[in-house]
């Protein structure tokens, strides 16, 4: 072995302690960093803090376990259509209140205020990947996207549009159920907006739904079971009672993963599960596969 | 100017850039991970902070943890060095939310440069020529066979969904193209589960020839001349030079040109480097690193100018005090990175304690390390452990000098690549400068 110029043993420090001259820096409030409120969101799921930008960047989707977080209809417009544009249709109309339920009006207007939207649908036009289309969002965060009266028109009045347009209609559905608020008049919803949809169904043009978390209720029994082409979220709950509900009625424990989306493909009433960051192009596929152009 | 900087990185670079900070009177931060307690980063610096568990994953990558140290430090600017963090757009923009400097070129321009098609058409915009391709995936044979004929063989074949030279194939004639063609279609179907193919002309025994690049916000844009990379084992470099044996005034003023032009047309901020892959007289375009390299002393030592203090400088939205016209070059400098590997044992890395370690010194040596005497070798992160900078009047002066520079270098007690790099410094092929990509794995 060579000889070792050392001998091995603790290090030493330099005796001198440098010094630079001492800066008077005075640091004001604003240039002191800080962390905004909201910059971070965590994964309930496998609880992951992710970075809010990158988070909407990813689609809402946690890329550690795949969880989608809940998207409101605006920003489910930028995911999916062109720039982001939408020419969007009655913007303005809202529920009369028919049963003049108690303190219905008061949350109402407060549910406004914090989600900007007037109710819990948003219709309009679109292009996605330059396919024009009619295209519904339901936002869950306005009265857990329950189906009232001003829904159920909405989406009557996108068919009977889609019809004359001869444009095929993309539903996002996302639902509690019927409001239960405007009581009897939420349900014939269902039936108003299903007749909407065999007549642009008999026209010969293409329905497709995505079945996002939750779609349950009146909105399972009705218009989002009856697309063409039904794709669903990952994960997403797609039911009419609720799990909890049906394991008291019928008292018995309900098998893993019910009602999850991949249960549904499983049974055979998804036909795909798809993932957000490939929604997109999904939807245009299939847009372009059944649109006239095609055909011509 | 910065009252005190956090500094994301390890090693030598963290030590590099603690060095500058203390000669502009800035207090520093340290970020280490528990494996690296004892490293020489951790002594220097004023504060030092734990940021997590060995894994880079836990720690050097962990963006939460460094942007709370900073936060809870009051440092005002966080340096990332390279590597790690250094060309994350997320953690630039974070820094940016957090109000915390990010010594960098901003979110926008990294996520520009860091995606491939966009940062080809940036270039081609700007008129700085790249590596002359399809616009995409090419369907059929015929598309193939006539794209090869314009660009001129040989061309080479490459899966879009590919890597790790799965789905490649080099086609030299025309005769050949059709077999290659499909047998690269469906090896990259088989690998990737896609068969698209885009083709470019294949550079034959390239020189990887890099300009450093220094922007200010204030619009101006220098070059600080060439680097000669070229010598590179798996893609990873072992010996960088400025000047390139192979440059002429009349060639750098070209290529320089073509540098600066690029980081305009990016709105380019801080230091930059702008990668060119160089064959018989024409260069192209290949991609710009958005951070500092681990070259760079070798562009210091023949400008003169401190690109650390530059960078904080430029962050700190000063102006930079020199134009294109005052970068002068002067004489020739080499770097030698020395690794802890075995080259006898296909370059495995080798950690472990060091026993002792003797640096070179002397006229025209420097040597940019984290080591010393009793310092164990983590074996979770890079295996490079110094870098022997020499600079001399000449070529031959600078090569003489690293020679006896390495004689001198002694670590004592594990394996590195010292002789290695000394038996490639008398190589024919690096003493007349006539070397390429493939000089080491004899492409």
């Amino acid at each position: 072995m060579k000889k070792n110029p050392f001998k091995s043993k603790h290090y030493a420090t330099s005796k001198i302690v440098y010094r630079t001259e001492p800066q008077d820096v005075e640091q004001s409030e604003e240039e002191r960093p800080n962390v905004p409120q909201g910059i971070m969101t965590k994964c309930p799921k496998c609880g992951k803090v992710i970075y809010t930008k990158l988070l909407i960047k990813n689609y809402k989707r946690c890329d550690e376990c795949g969880f989608n977080f809940k998207v409101s209809a605006h920003e489910r417009f930028a995911m999916i259509l062109d720039d982001g544009e939408l020419q969007e249709f009655d913007a303005h109309m809202s529920t009369r209140d028919p049963l003049n339920f108690p303190g219905y009006g008061d949350k109402l207007v407060r549910t406004q205020k914090q989600t900007g939207l007037v109710d819990g649908v948003v219709t309009g036009k679109g292009l996605i990947n330059g396919n024009p289309a009619l295209v519904g969002v339901m936002d869950p965060a306005f009265f857990m996207g329950s189906m009232g009266t001003t829904i159920g028109e909405k989406l009557a009045r996108l068919f009977e549009r889609a019809t004359k347009e001869r444009l095929s209609v993309i539903l996002f559905t996302a639902s509690g159920g019927a409001r239960m608020q405007e009581g009897i008049f939420s349900l014939m919803q269902m039936a108003k907006v299903s007749a909407a949809v065999a007549k642009h169904s008999e026209a010969g043009h293409l329905y497709i739904t995505v079945l996002t978390d939750p779609t349950t209720g009146g909105v399972t029994a009705s218009f989002a079971m009856l697309g063409d082409i039904i794709l669903a979220e990952p994960g997403a709950l797609i039911g009419f009672a609720g799990p909890r509900v049906i394991e008291q009625t019928i008292g018995q424990k309900l098998p893993e993963g019910f009602q999850r989306a991949e249960f549904l493909l499983q049974h055979g009433f998804v036909d795909q599960i798809v993932r957000r960051d490939q929604l997109k192009q999904t939807l245009g596929t299939l847009l372009k596969m059944h649109s006239d152009r095609t055909l011509a | 100017m910065f009252k005190k900087i956090l500094i994301a990185n390890r090693g030598e670079i963290a030590v590099r850039i603690i060095r500058a900070c203390k000669e502009m009177g800035i207090e520093t931060v340290a970020v280490y991970s528990e494996a690296d307690k004892e490293a020489l980063h951790v002594m220097l610096a004023d504060e030092a902070v734990c940021i997590g568990p060995a894994k880079s994953k836990d720690s050097y990558l962990n963006i939460q943890n460094i942007i709370s140290a900073t936060v809870l430090t009051g440092a005002t600017a966080i340096h990332p060095g390279f590597g790690f963090l250094s060309e994350n757009s997320s953690f630039a923009r974070m820094c940016e939310d957090c109000n915390i400097t990010f010594i960098g070129p901003n979110a926008d321009t990294i996520d520009l440069l860091g995606n491939k098609s966009r940062a080809r058409e940036t270039m081609l915009k700007a008129g700085v020529p790249v590596v002359p391709g399809s616009d995409g995936e090419v369907e059929t044979v015929q598309a193939a066979l006539e794209l090869a004929e314009t660009i001129g063989y040989p061309v080479m074949i490459k899966a879009s969904s590919g890597g790790g030279g799965k789905g490649m194939r080099a086609v030299f004639k025309a005769e050949d193209l059709e077999n290659l063609y499909n047998a690269a279609k469906s090896e990259s179907k088989a690998a990737f589960g896609d068969d698209k193919v885009y083709i470019e002309k294949l550079i034959v025994n390239p020189k990887h020839i890099e300009f450093q690049i220094l922007g200010d916000s204030h619009g101006n844009v220098v070059h600080l001349g060439e680097r000669d990379c070229s010598v590179q084992r798996r893609n990873q470099k072992m010996i960088e030079e400025s000047p390139s044996a192979i440059m002429t005034p009349e060639l750098r003023e070209k290529m320089g040109s073509a540098a600066v032009k690029a980081a305009q047309a990016t709105g380019y901020v801080n230091a930059g480097t702008i990668e060119f892959l160089y064959s018989q007289g024409e260069y192209y375009f290949m991609e710009m690193n958005t951070r500092i390299q681990v070259e760079h002393p070798v562009t210091e030592m023949v400008t003169g100018i401190d690109m650390i203090k530059a960078q904080i400088c430029i962050a700190n939205g000063e102006e930079m005090p020199y134009r294109q016209e005052n970068i002068e070059f002067r004489g020739h400098a080499i770097e030698c990175r020395i690794n802890a590997e075995d080259p006898s044992k296909n370059f495995m890395p080798c950690p472990g304690r060091v026993e002792n370690v003797l640096f070179p010194g002397g006229l025209g040596v420097r040597v940019d390390s984290a080591l010393y005497p009793g310092y164990v070798v983590p074996s979770c992160y890079d295996s490079m452990l110094a870098k022997v900078i020499v600079h001399g009047s000449d070529r031959a002066e600078a090569i003489a000098r690293m020679k006896r520079a390495l004689s001198e270098l002694i670590v004592d007690g594990i394996q590195t690549n010292v002789e290695y790099q000394y038996e490639l410094l008398e190589r024919e092929e690096i003493i007349s400068g006539n070397y390429h990509t493939g000089l080491i794995e004899g492409k």
